[in-house]
């Protein structure tokens, strides 16, 4: 990323094809949709050319990419609370309509985990995402989020509870 | 350990980031305790299924926006970067024709915004001036085009085209004779109501036009429609002139008027006597 600052901008094509597919990953988690997620990573790069002055390596690339990826996000939710209608907002995600052909039991699995992981609060799926898809270290997602590790660690200990409470009650929904 | 020190482990525990020390010490509370130990089996199932979840690939496209974008930028560098030489090499220049000592830094702005303040004073006396003829010909040239716009339109064939020319002709500012000449003939001789109720409509907006009060009064003789009829009335009647008086009582005489146009007539002689 040094070399990107200092004027190498085709060195970004490494840092692109690095991360790429995780960054595409954790805004699909997010939001669900693949076309919006395509562009919102496409944003983020846009973004690390245009502030890549303000890089100043004292933390690692990842954490510096992943606060831009999150103020994106947000850009992007306000964005879509003033275009789309207040009804669209609650529709079901994509996710929910699992072809039949597929309802082999580890699929059905994947795809009430996805939905529950849809009903958690933001900054705790962010945290979660970050922790167990992105492999970023606790230490990291806190210098990333502004807060100390302790509550990034009780932030993991509550998301993985209560995504555990709304995998299992989806599962008695499902499979009765 | 306590019950409580579990939970802040458990975050450590699960990313397996815990040191032999602690780890052990967990296990050991764990052993001893069915509550903690539950809680931490099912926090680590969940864990780990998550595990489970595809990572799912983006378009290709991704990768192609991603090139042109990088291409586009590079060439808006390169561009800025000579812009940036350019900047370098004025403010080197700048400097160099700086003097030196404090004093006659300060005397030479003193001198740079006087000279500022008094051109631009100068300036804006004469701007001032430039722009108030430039704005009069400006409103002078919209309204020619709205006048040839309008005429245009009132010659065409379609009833609804024509309309839009009444209502063109209404947004000019001073009509000349020939606007008023165009209105008047639509007004005596469109075929069609629309047009022609229209036309009243916009004649109204010129009625201090002494050619338009002539003709307004000459038309209401030639009309067959009873709106047109009804609606030139009430023009007459609302500007107060008394010179259609005479066409009124004629128009009363008319046995084949609708009863309905004869009773406003007889109602606006007697408003405008």
């Amino acid at each position: 990323m040094e070399e990107v600052r200092d004027g190498k901008v085709e060195r970004l094509a490494i840092l692109f094809e690095r991360h790429h597919i995780m960054l595409f990953n954790f805004f699909l988690r997010l939001s669900g949709n693949r076309s919006t997620s395509e562009d919102l990573v496409q944003e983020v790069f846009f973004r690390i050319l245009k502030y890549r002055d303000t890089y100043h390596g004292q933390s690692k690339f990842i954490v510096w990419m992943y606060q831009i990826a999150r103020n994106v996000h947000v850009d992007h939710l306000r964005k879509q609370k003033q275009e789309v209608p207040l009804d669209a907002q609650f529709e079901e995600p994509a996710v929910a309509e699992t072809p039949a052909i597929e309802r082999l039991s580890a699929e059905v699995d994947a795809a009430v985990l996805k939905k529950a992981l849809d009903r958690l609060p933001l900054r705790k799926r962010e945290v979660l995402l970050l922790s167990r898809f992105q492999e970023m270290k606790y230490r990291e997602i806190a210098e990333l989020m502004g807060c100390d590790i302790g509550s990034i660690k009780s932030t993991i200990h509550r998301a993985i509870k209560e995504l555990g409470k709304i995998y299992f009650e989806l599962q008695g929904g499902t499979s009765p | 350990m306590k019950c409580e020190q579990i939970r802040e482990k458990s975050a450590d525990y699960l990313a397996g980031e815990l040191d032999e020390k602690s780890l052990s010490e967990v296990r050991a509370h764990l052993a001893d305790c069915p509550a903690c130990r539950e809680e931490l089996e099912s926090l680590s199932a969940i864990w780990t299924k998550l595990g489970v979840l595809p990572k799912e690939q983006p378009s290709g496209s991704l990768r192609i926006r991603f090139y042109e974008m990088l291409e586009a930028y590079k060439k808006g560098t390169e561009k800025d970067r000579d812009k940036i030489s350019l900047g370098q090499t004025l403010s080197y220049w700048f400097g160099r024709l700086m003097p030196r000592r404090p004093a006659y830094q300060i005397a030479l702005s003193l001198i740079l915004i006087a000279a500022g303040l008094g051109g631009g004073f100068l300036l804006s006396v004469r701007s001032r001036s430039a722009a108030r003829t430039e704005v009069t010909g400006l409103r002078g040239e919209v309204d020619d085009m709205r006048r040839i716009v309008a005429v245009s339109l009132l010659k065409q064939a379609s009833p609804s085209e024509r309309l839009m020319g009444v209502s063109w002709s209404a947004r000019i500012d001073r009509p000349g004779d020939e606007i008023i000449q165009t209105l008047l003939e639509t007004l005596n001789r469109d075929p069609n109501v629309n047009v022609r109720l229209a036309a009243v409509d916009a004649l109204y907006l010129f009625y201090d036009h002494p050619e338009v009060k002539a003709g307004l009064i000459h038309s209401l003789a030639g009309q067959t429609s009873p709106l047109v009829q009804l609606s030139l009335i009430n023009l007459l009647v609302e500007i107060r002139e008394r010179r259609a008086v005479e066409a009124l009582e004629r128009l009363i005489q008319d046995e084949k008027l609708n009863p309905k146009v004869k009773k406003r007539a007889e109602l606006g002689l007697t408003q405008l006597s």
